[in-house]
């Protein structure tokens, strides 16, 4: 009696402890978020501050030093001037140098010699666009960049034809507004670096005349290029990094993201028609006008969420299960277990999937192995009674193409993912269970804990506590995992259904494709009707979506805010 | 609790016919079920990879006759893909030629790779920085954005600059790719080489591209090898990027992926089972022998608590 009382008491306060544990949880996860949210509000403060007091500044510097504030002017409109009049010679030709670059490349790009001769010739009544025809690389990249063109092929301009190839004449050749566009984006990345020399200019010639004046001895250009190596010599070497990153991904980004602003869909065919900046229109066509859009794209996005949660769950648990029963007492020779369990981790992902589309392919080994048993019928029964596969069907089993076989198409895409991804957590886990302080165990064997309570209130707490972030980021790149779709099914059976909107219409969404390999075929796979800015609004909800939660984990790791 | 101990004497007291049903014969069919367990897996896990050996050094007709157990060897395949070309006036094969193409690409990677992550990750732990948190923050953030709609962008660049084609320049994107992981990876390295080190060769004179070079490269080496493995296995098996940027220059994966659409000819499953497997076969060497990276990051930050 005694004893069925204790167990009962134990029971309670065991689930007291659950329901106190889940609030102190949900508290916990709520204060996370709020201070997340927080950190985001402070970033943009300090924004704000920054650019007040940088204008508060100016206001004090051109009050209180006002020689000083001329000098940085003149740096202001000619790079290097102020330099020169601080009597720094190198210096002031160094900067001088930098903006002469940037004015050469302008001029030799450019056709600005033939222009008063040719505008002469011409009625100024005309319409002209000056910087389209003889602009260099800069000026022709901004006007490109805001106007996005303006003539196509076909059309009347300076009494002469607009043709799609001319290679005598840059000017009668019709504008390819994404080009005009990838252009304008490369050009104001480089008008932003000469900014920078720029500001730099300024601010140096304003604090050397600020020095002279206070009869402080000026450094020479030698000390200063030292001064310069050594006080920056940690933003010099990241230079080269800091500029691949800029140009082969802040830049690319930035197009694509401006794309989703654009009209750029599959009624676009480049140089007979011209993009245009749009604003939000598309973002309000996926969501608002077409019900039948808003259905797909719900649609697509609940698969491609369920697929990352069931993908990282089942190969969690797996993966789990088989570093236990390795590590376990009955198992002899670990090593080699573990070695052959975890070959499937070690084959290259694309060629494992293009190895099983290929198992599973009409002919595939899958339908003549049981053709071969004679089971193709016993096992199409099971399929149908299963509910993996619609009724109806004959022959062969159509595993990735058949509409009305979509579960089990999804099904299978989730079994491949398994037997991709297990050994990666089984591995994990190993290691992790090889850290668990085995006093633990100790203490638990001494007060009769059975193997389950073991299990379950020792090795399954640390395990789950130590891979969670781990889980966070497979879920994060299952959610985006492309090859895992586009290679195994390539999207899979079609959605059985007439009520395609127009916009999609050659690239709808097939039943196993996920957001991102939906994308990539609006984006790349349907001829010249590529609906780009439908392409590139996906991409940026995709992007919000995973980078809320990455950077939610990432700003949570203890190690990431450390200081150096 | 009394009860469960009682439990525990009465199995170590059992004798004769009764021990065999307690204890015995329990552990028999606990042993039975999870060595069953484990065959059935290594079944599983070894099919497809067994199937495609087979299919490898297989004479078959069609790639849907190759048995899983490999029952023929015929070197067919790989004659055939090492003599392929698709135009007569070729200098290499198609695939020999796609092989050097890629090998180009991953060596240049790597050395740009290794390079750059050393200098950023020497930056980043030694010195202070205006936003340095921001802008790590900013370089993983922007890392989420789905590659390929960057594409577009990166084609037009390329074409703008004329560098279609070119594989070094395809390397670059790699190297733009990979710095920013790599930097957190070294960073996570060289905070642990303690900074009295630095001081002493500052002390003695040593500029601070002597220290890196001398002192914190050398010490991080380990590190910088793993990362050296990683960037030169990553292009071997990318698909998207290249298919775009290099349209007239194949790389390996395009090879391999071109092998199995039916569109341009020729479709030659086969073929692809033999060039994946000679490039699976060293690729998995090297991920075995690095398994223990996989819980180096982890288990560190376990035992920190």
């Amino acid at each position: 009696m005694d004893e069925n009382k204790e167990v009962k008491t134990e029971d309670v306060s065991w689930k007291t402890t659950l329901i106190a544990k889940a609030k102190k949880l949900g508290r916990c996860i709520f204060t996370r978020f709020t201070n997340f949210l927080a950190g985001i509000v402070r970033f943009f403060r300090s924004l704000a501050t920054g650019v007040f007091c940088f204008f508060k500044n100016l206001y004090l510097a051109a009050k209180n030093h006002p020689r000083s504030f001329l000098k940085g002017l003149s740096s202001f409109f000619l790079m290097g001037l102020g330099q020169f009049r601080n009597r720094q010679w190198y210096k002031g030709a160094f900067f001088l140098g930098i903006l002469l670059v940037f004015l050469l490349t302008e001029f030799l790009t450019g056709d600005y010699i033939y222009a008063p001769a040719e505008l002469s010739r011409y009625p100024a009544e005309n319409t002209l666009y000056f910087f389209r025809d003889y602009g260099g690389l800069f000026t022709r990249g901004i006007w490109g960049f805001f106007s996005l063109g303006a003539l196509t092929v076909g059309d009347m301009y300076r009494g002469q034809l607009i043709v799609n190839e001319d290679f005598a004449y840059d000017w009668l050749q019709s504008d390819n507004s994404r080009t005009l566009m990838g252009e304008g984006v490369i050009v104001l990345v480089l008008v932003a670096i000469l900014a920078a020399f720029w500001i730099f200019s300024i601010r140096d010639a304003y604090i050397t005349d600020k020095k002279l004046r206070a009869g402080l001895e000026i450094e020479r250009f030698k000390e200063w290029l030292r001064r310069i190596w050594d006080q920056f010599f940690a933003y010099i070497i990241i230079i080269p990094a800091v500029g691949l990153i800029l140009f082969f991904i802040l830049m690319p980004f930035l197009f694509s993201f401006l794309v989703g602003f654009t009209n750029y869909d599959a009624s676009i065919s480049l140089r007979s028609d011209l993009i245009e900046w749009h604003g939000f229109a598309t973002f309000r066509e996926v969501f608002g006008i077409d019900p039948a859009f808003r259905t797909f794209f719900l649609r697509v996005l609940g698969w491609t969420t369920f697929y990352a949660a069931m993908s990282s769950f089942t190969v969690y648990v797996l993966g789990f299960f088989q570093a236990v029963v390795i590590e376990s007492r009955f198992v002899r020779y670990k090593k080699l277990w573990r070695l052959i369990l975890i070959l499937p981790w070690a084959v290259p992902g694309m060629i494992s999937l293009i190895v099983f589309s290929n198992i599973f392919g009409a002919d595939g080994l899958m339908n003549r192995l049981l053709a071969d048993w004679g089971l193709t019928d016993a096992v199409r029964n099971i399929l149908e009674t299963t509910r993996l596969i619609g009724e109806g069907g004959s022959g062969t089993i159509e595993w990735f193409t058949r509409p009305a076989n979509a579960n089990l198409a999804r099904f299978l895409v989730l079994t491949v993912n398994l037997w991709m991804g297990y050994p990666y957590f089984m591995l994990l886990i190993t290691g992790v269970l090889s850290i668990i302080p085995q006093d633990l165990y100790e203490a638990a064997d001494i007060d009769g804990g059975s193997t389950t309570q073991k299990f379950r209130f020792i090795t399954l707490p640390w395990v789950v506590r130590a891979t969670a972030p781990v889980i966070i980021t497979t879920f994060t790149f299952n959610f985006n995992n492309f090859g895992a779709i586009y290679f195994l099914t390539g999207g899979g059976p079609r959605y059985l259904t007439d009520d395609i909107p127009r916009a999609i219409r050659d690239t709808p969404p097939g039943q196993t494709d996920i957001l991102i390999s939906w994308i990539y075929k609006i984006a790349f796979e349907s001829g010249d009707h590529n609906a780009y800015n439908l392409a590139a609004v996906y991409s940026i909800l995709v992007f919000i979506l995973i980078a809320i939660v990455s950077l939610y984990y990432l700003s949570r790791l203890k190690t990431f805010w450390e200081e150096d | 609790m009394a009860f469960r101990e009682k439990r525990r004497t009465d199995k170590k007291e059992a004798t004769g016919v009764l021990r065999f049903f307690v204890t015995t014969l329990p552990k028999v069919v606990k042993h039975v079920i999870v060595y069953a367990w484990l065959l059935l897996w290594v079944g599983i896990a070894l099919a497809p990879i067994s199937w495609m050996v087979s299919a490898a050094f297989s004479d078959a007709p069609g790639i849907g006759y190759v048995p899983i157990i490999p029952t023929s060897f015929t070197l067919d395949n790989y004659r055939d893909i090492l003599t392929y070309r698709s135009s007569t006036g070729q200098l290499f094969p198609d695939y020999v030629d796609s092989f050097l193409t890629t090998l180009l690409v991953a060596t240049v990677t790597t050395v740009l790779v290794v390079i750059l992550s050393a200098l950023v990750g020497f930056a980043v732990t030694r010195f202070r920085f205006h936003a340095k948190k921001p802008a790590l923050l900013l370089m993983m953030g922007l890392q989420m954005f789905p590659g390929f709609m960057g594409m577009i962008a990166l084609f037009i660049i390329f074409r703008v600059f004329g560098w279609l084609n070119n594989p070094f320049y395809l390397s670059l994107i790699y190297v733009a790719g990979a710095i920013p992981f790599n930097t957190f990876i070294v960073r996570g390295f060289m905070r642990n080489v303690p900074k009295s080190l630095d001081e002493a060769a500052a002390i003695d004179g040593a500029t601070n591209l002597q220290i890196m070079i001398k002192i914190i490269v050398p010490l991080a080496a380990p590190i910088m090898g793993f990362i050296a493995v990683t960037a030169f296995m990553g292009p071997w098996l990318d698909y998207i990027l290249p298919s775009i940027l290099m349209p007239n220059n194949e790389t390996v994966a395009m090879w391999l992926f071109r092998m199995n659409v039916p569109t341009p000819q020729p479709y030659r499953p086969m073929w692809f089972m033999a060039g994946a497997l000679f490039l699976a076969v060293p690729i998995m060497i090297v991920q075995i022998y690095m398994q223990k990276y996989v819980t180096y990051g982890l288990t560190a930050g376990a035992e920190k608590g």
